[in-house]
């Protein structure tokens, strides 16, 4: 088999997979017809749309099969982070103490998913917001900033970030 | 369990609540759009997840339990989407960042008029 | 517990909407969309959970994931307008 067919088929699998797993968890019953509906309906889609869920381009399953336990372990740090981050703003809403300033920093993940993600962590945490994303170039409005220092501020808003992503894609 | 439960959602209710007062005062406070974007996610992100997770905790059956890990896990995504979709139209649509006014220097002159932006720091 | 949850978030939404339509240019009045959007579905998950019906979750799943298509569009209207009422 040639090897941008089998890539093809394994891209189909994964994303009819997915949608199956949403299926069995929304429908929530294990009744033959909906258990075949849901077969049939999830294959269909993959069929379709197999090319939006994974784009043709990527390497190979490395680069975007995220590493689980190393996943486990950001989301873990992510919602720590938020709410760290949360407390923080917190208090300078209620003693009115902000300094506001727009750094610019590159991040070193190489993939566009990975970049993704880093752009929405960034996001989600308060404090923090991803104003543009260029290939590698981010554009950051950070409320509570203590350098103007485009590596130093780079460091403190991504660093805790990217050197765990690194080991989730690597 | 249910007395585990009950606490566990009584935290994380209090936290949002917390949290959600405070993001709407912060969204009537700040100075610019951006630092009100900011107020705004400690009301709209980290309140609405506290309500999530708090939800979870008294999920009365499993189908309900699974529905809203899902439903949190997209939230970790749709929602730092939508403050991204706002916080890029205030920035193509040229809106300034409010800055710190500078504290006073002593040991130098005052900036002539008009020449404030280049003489921060 | 859940009861004043769900008062409080109604007061939550109220404060938005005022800062929604007395809110002071383009950028601010979609802050305060967006808020209530999430406040919107905070709610819908807090009374599925509060009756024990699992339809209330999928319409809050459905919500969750096409509330910003919304913002998009009119992101997308006002920023092929000239704004006249952007800076205050």
């Amino acid at each position: 088999m040639k090897p941008d067919r089998a890539w093809r088929l394994i891209r189909m699998s994964i994303t009819a997979l997915v949608l199956y797993a949403l299926w069995l968890v929304f429908t929530a019953s294990a009744d033959l017809f909906s258990l075949l509906t849901g077969a049939v309906g999830s294959l269909a889609v993959a069929a379709l749309t197999h090319g939006q869920f994974i784009a043709g381009h990527e390497a190979s399953l490395r680069s975007f099969a995220p590493r689980p336990l190393a996943l486990a372990g950001f989301l873990a740090f992510l919602i720590y982070s938020m709410y760290a981050s949360s407390f923080a703003v917190l208090a300078a809403v209620i003693t009115g103490r902000i300094s506001p300033r727009v750094v610019h920093f590159r991040t070193r993940l190489n993939s566009d998913l990975a970049r993704m993600v880093i752009a929405n962590a960034i996001t989600l945490t308060p404090g923090t917001i991803t104003l543009d994303l260029n290939d590698d170039h981010l554009t950051v409005h950070w409320l509570l900033a203590t350098t103007r220092h485009s590596r130093a501020a780079g460091d403190l808003v991504k660093g805790r970030f990217e050197e765990r992503l690194k080991r989730v894609w690597s | 369990m249910d007395t585990i439960r009950t606490i566990a959602a009584l935290v994380a209710f209090a936290v949002a609540w917390v949290f959600g007062a405070v993001g709407m005062v912060g969204l009537y406070r700040f100075p610019d759009p951006y630092a009100k974007m900011h107020a705004s996610s400690l009301c709209g992100t980290t309140a609405v997840f506290s309500i999530m997770v708090g939800a979870l905790a008294l999920a009365p059956s499993w189908d309900v339990a699974a529905r809203l890990v899902v439903i949190i896990v997209f939230f970790l995504v749709s929602s730092p989407t939508g403050g991204h979709i706002v916080a890029r139209f205030a920035w193509n649509s040229g809106i300034d960042p409010w800055k710190a006014p500078a504290p006073p220097r002593r040991w130098l002159r005052r900036p002539a008029p008009g020449h404030e932006d280049g003489a921060d720091g | 517990m859940l009861d004043a949850t769900q008062w409080f978030i109604v007061a939550c939404a109220a404060l938005a909407l005022v800062k929604l339509v007395f809110g002071s240019g383009a950028a601010e009045r979609l802050i305060a969309l967006n808020v209530l959007s999430a406040l919107a579905l905070a709610f819908l998950v807090i009374k599925g959970v509060d009756e024990g019906r699992a339809i209330y979750l999928d319409v809050a799943l459905v919500y969750d994931i096409f509330g910003f298509l919304g913002l998009l569009a009119v992101a997308r209207f006002l920023r092929d307008k000239p704004m006249d009422d952007d800076k205050e």
